[in-house]
C-alpha cells in the first residue's frame, strides 16, 4: 500500500518512463546508491576565531567510499563485514536517515538529496520500515500502541489502526501479548513487535541493523524466519556479521574499510 | 481532512503524554517535587521581601502616628563610640513648639541610643538599643508585667525629679540576659555609668524590637538622656506627631514644614520610604535574593523539564527514524511539561503556607521578629503561573531541540 499523500512521484504501469512494479520477470529497483561516499566530522570545525587561535580542523572519518548498490523488490540483501566496515552507514543512507557526502541515493527514482528533512521523514513513514538492534520501542506504550503509532501520521482511523496492529502482532506470533508493554516482553518478543511496527505502513523497503544481535540463537532464528516471510513483496536489507542472518539473504554485499569488496548471490 | 489528522495527532500525543507520565512514576514524582521546591523557594523569598515592606507599614500604622519629624538621617553611626545619629536636638522644646501648632494633639520625641547592659556591676556588659520614651502619648505595648510609671525625673527640664529606674525589655533581651520581670539590670551609655546605674525590669514589650528588628531596653526619655549624658542637648531620633481627629494630614504637614524648614516632616508612608532608602544595602540584598530566587526557580524548572524530556530521546529518535513527525513528539512533551508544571506548582503553593507559618514561628523564636515572611494570593498565583509557563516552555524547547537533532544522534 502506498498512501495517496506520498511525496515520491509514484510510477504506475501505464507510465512509460516509470518502472514496472508488478513485473514478475524484472524486479523493480526500490533504492539505488551510486558512488556514495560518507565522511563524518568528529566534533565541530574551529570556525574563523578557532582558526585564528590555531585550533586544528576537526578530524574527519571516511565511513563509506564510492559505494554503489541497487536493491530491488523481493530481495533480501545482507550487508556483511567487520565492525567499522560501513554496513550501518550504508543502511542509514539507503533508508534516507542520512545524506551522502558525495554520490546519490535514489529512492524509487527520487534523489533523496532533493527532499527536505520533513519530506524524507514522510518518505520513511510511507516507504521504509526500520528495525533496530535494540528495538527502541516506547516503554510506556503497549505492543499494539507501539505498532499502531506510525498509522496516526497516515491519518488511519483508530479502529483501523487497532485492527491492523493486532493483525500484524498475530502474524509475528504475539496475538496474546498485544496489551503488554515492552518491559513485560522478552527480547525476542520485543524484536517481533519492532518488526510489526516496521511493517505496519506496508513499506517497500525494510532495513534492519543487527536484528538478532541482542537475541539468543533460537529466538534469533524465529526473527529471521519473520524476515523471510515478509520479503515476498518488498526489499529487505539486513546488516550483520552474524552467519545465520546472512544465510537467509539472497545476495550478500561484503564491505571492508568503507568499501564494497564484493556483491553477489550466495 | 487536515483537521481530522491534526486531531488524531493531538490524541496520539495526549496518549503518549499520559502513558509516559503513568509509566515513569518515580521520574514524574521527582520532577513534581523539584518544580514544587523551585516554587517554594520563589514564594518564600518573595514573601520575605513583602514581609519587610508590610511589617514596616504595619509598624508605622500600629504606632498610631500621623507625622514623623527628623533632622536628617537616623542611621547608625560610629561617632561617639557608636550608636544612632540623633541629630534632632532640643527635642523636648521642639516637640512642645509643634504641639502648640493648630490641629496637633501631641508631639512626642523618641530617642534611640546604644547602651551597655549587664546583670551585675562587675560582670560582662552587652550592647543593646536603649529607647527613650516620654510616658505621655507614647504607645508601648506591654505583654507581661507593668507599663513604665512615668517620667518624673525630667521635672520640666530641671532633671532633678525622682528617677523611676524602670525599664521594659523584650523577650529576646530577657533571654540574652537571663532576666525576668522584677529582676534588676545595669544600664548606661558608658561602662562606668552602667556599673553604677541599676534599673528594675517592670515589664516585657515587643514594640521597639519589632520596629527596629533588634533587642531593646525601653526607659523614660529623661533617664535615657541621663545615662547617656545628653541631658544638655536632649537629642531624639525623631518626634512623632498625632493630629486631632478629622485634621487633614497634608495640610498640617505643609504648614509644619513651612514653620520648621530645618526639619524633615513626613507622613507614615514617606517615613517608611525614607527609612528603607537609608537601608539601601539591605534592600539591594533583599532584591538580589528575590531575583536570584526567581532565576533559580526558573533555571531549576527548566533544567528538570529538559532532563525529563532528554531521557526520552532514544524513543523519540526511533520514532522520528520511523517517520513520526516532530509535531506529535513536541505536542507530547509539551503535554508532559504542562502536567509537571501544574502539579509541581500546586505542590509548591500548597507547601508554601505551612512553610511560611513555620518560618515565622522560627523567626519569632530566634530573633523575636514577627511577620518575617508574608504571603499574598498574588505571590502564590505568580509562582504557580511561572511553574506552568516555564515548565511548558522548557519542555517545548527541549522537544523542539530533540526534533531538530538527526534521529541517529538520539539513538
Amino acid at each position: 500500500m502506498v498512501p495517496p499523500s506520498s511525496p515520491i512521484p509514484l510510477v504506475s504501469d501505464d507510465d512509460p518512463a516509470g518502472v514496472d512494479f508488478e513485473s514478475p520477470t524484472a524486479p523493480s529497483p526500490v533504492v539505488r546508491a551510486a558512488n556514495v561516499t560518507k565522511i563524518y566530522t568528529r566534533g565541530s570545525d574551529p570556525g574563523r576565531l578557532g582558526t585564528l587561535l590555531g585550533r586544528p580542523d576537526a578530524p574527519r572519518v571516511r565511513a563509506l567510499e564510492n559505494a554503489s548498490i541497487t536493491i530491488s523488490t523481493g530481495e533480501i540483501v545482507g550487508l556483511a563485514g567487520p565492525s567499522g566496515s560501513g554496513k550501518s552507514t550504508l543502511l542509514h543512507l539507503l533508508a534516507g536517515l542520512e545524506l551522502p557526502t558525495k554520490g546519490t541515493v535514489t529512492f524509487q527514482e527520487t534523489d533523496l538529496e532533493t527532499l527536505s528533512t520533513r519530506e524524507r521523514t514522510r518518505l520513511r513513514l510511507e516507504h521504509v520500515g526500520i528495525v533496530f538492534q535494540r528495538f527502541h520501542l516506547v516503554e510506556s506504550l503497549s505492543a499494539r500502541a507501539n505498532v499502531a503509532l506510525p498509522l496516526v501520521e497516515l491519518g488511519v482511523g483508530k479502529r483501523d489502526r487497532r485492527k491492523r496492529a493486532t493483525a500484524l502482532l498475530e502474524r509475528v506470533g504475539l496475538g496474546d501479548r498485544v496489551g503488554h508493554r515492552p518491559g513485560e516482553l522478552s527480547g525476542g518478543e520485543q524484536q517481533r513487535v519492532a518488526i510489526a511496527r516496521a511493517l505496519v505502513t506496508d513499506p517497500t523497503l525494510v532495513i534492519a541493523d543487527e536484528p538478532t544481535g541482542e537475541l539468543d540463537t533460537e529466538t534469533g532464528q524465529r526473527i529471521l524466519n519473520e524476515f523471510e516471510r515478509i520479503a515476498d513483496d518488498r526489499a529487505v536489507v539486513l546488516a550483520s556479521h552474524d552467519r545465520p542472518t546472512l544465510a537467509i539473504s539472497d545476495r550478500i554485499v561484503r564491505l571492508k574499510d568503507g568499501m564494497i569488496r564484493s556483491d553477489g548471490n550466495k | 481532512m487536515d483537521l481530522k489528522r491534526w486531531l488524531a495527532r493531538l490524541r496520539a500525543a495526549g496518549g503518549i503524554t499520559v502513558s509516559q507520565l503513568r509509566h515513569h512514576r518515580l521520574r514524574l514524582g521527582l520532577a513534581i517535587i523539584g518544580v514544587g521546591l523551585a516554587v517554594l523557594a520563589m514564594t518564600l523569598l518573595a514573601g520575605v521581601g513583602v514581609g519587610v515592606l508590610e511589617t514596616g507599614e504595619q509598624q508605622f500604622g500600629a504606632a498610631d502616628r500621623d507625622l514623623w519629624v527628623t533632622a536628617g538621617e537616623t542611621r547608625l553611626t560610629s561617632a561617639g563610640g557608636g550608636g544612632f545619629e540623633n541629630s534632632l536636638t532640643n527635642s523636648r522644646s521642639v516637640a512642645t513648639e509643634m504641639e502648640s501648632h493648630e490641629s496637633v494633639r501631641s508631639a512626642v520625641p523618641l530617642a534611640f541610643e546604644t547602651v551597655y547592659v549587664g546583670t551585675n556591676g562587675d560582670g560582662e556588659f552587652q550592647t543593646f538599643i536603649g529607647t527613650g520614651v516620654p510616658t505621655s502619648g507614647s504607645v508601648v505595648q506591654v505583654t507581661a508585667g507593668n507599663e513604665l510609671s512615668g517620667d518624673p525625673h525630667y521635672a520640666n527640664g530641671s532633671y532633678d525629679g525622682e528617677r523611676t529606674n524602670e525599664v521594659l525589655i523584650d523577650e529576646e533581651t530577657a533571654r540574652a540576659l537571663d532576666v525576668e520581670v522584677g529582676d534588676t539590670i545595669h544600664v548606661g551609655g558608658s561602662l562606668a555609668v552602667a556599673r553604677n546605674t541599676e534599673m528594675t525590669v517592670v515589664g516585657i514589650s515587643p514594640t521597639f524590637e519589632r520596629m527596629l528588628g533588634a533587642p531593646t531596653v525601653v526607659m523614660p526619655l529623661s533617664e535615657l538622656h541621663q545615662v547617656t549624658g545628653t541631658t544638655q542637648t536632649e537629642p531624639a531620633t525623631f518626634i512623632t506627631i498625632t493630629l486631632e481627629d478629622g485634621a487633614d494630614i497634608d495640610t498640617v504637614q505643609t504648614s509644619l514644614a513651612k514653620d520648621h524648614p530645618e526639619y524633615e516632616i513626613r507622613s507614615n508612608q514617606e517615613q517608611l520610604e525614607a527609612v528603607l532608602q537609608e537601608q539601601v544595602l539591605i534592600l539591594a540584598a533583599g532584591g538580589t535574593l528575590v531575583v536570584l530566587a526567581l532565576g533559580a526557580g526558573i533555571a531549576l524548572t527548566h533544567t528538570l523539564l529538559t532532563l525529563v524530556i532528554f531521557q526520552q530521546r532514544a524513543a523519540f529518535g526511533a520514532l522520528t527514524a520511523q517517520g513520526i513527525s516532530s509535531s506529535v513528539l513536541i505536542l507530547s512533551v509539551i503535554g508532559q511539561g504542562l502536567v509537571i508544571g501544574i502539579l509541581g506548582g500546586i505542590v509548591g503553593t500548597a507547601l508554601t503556607l505551612p512553610a511560611v507559618d513555620l518560618l515565622n514561628r522560627l523567626a519569632v523564636a530566634v530573633v523575636g521578629f514577627d511577620g518575617l515572611v508574608q504571603m499574598s494570593p498574588a505571590i502564590l498565583a505568580s509562582a504557580l503561573a511561572i511553574a506552568v509557563v516555564i515548565g511548558t516552555a522548557a519542555a517545548a524547547l527541549a522537544g523542539w531541540r530533540l526534533s531538530r537533532t538527526p534521529p541517529l544522534e538520539n539513538l
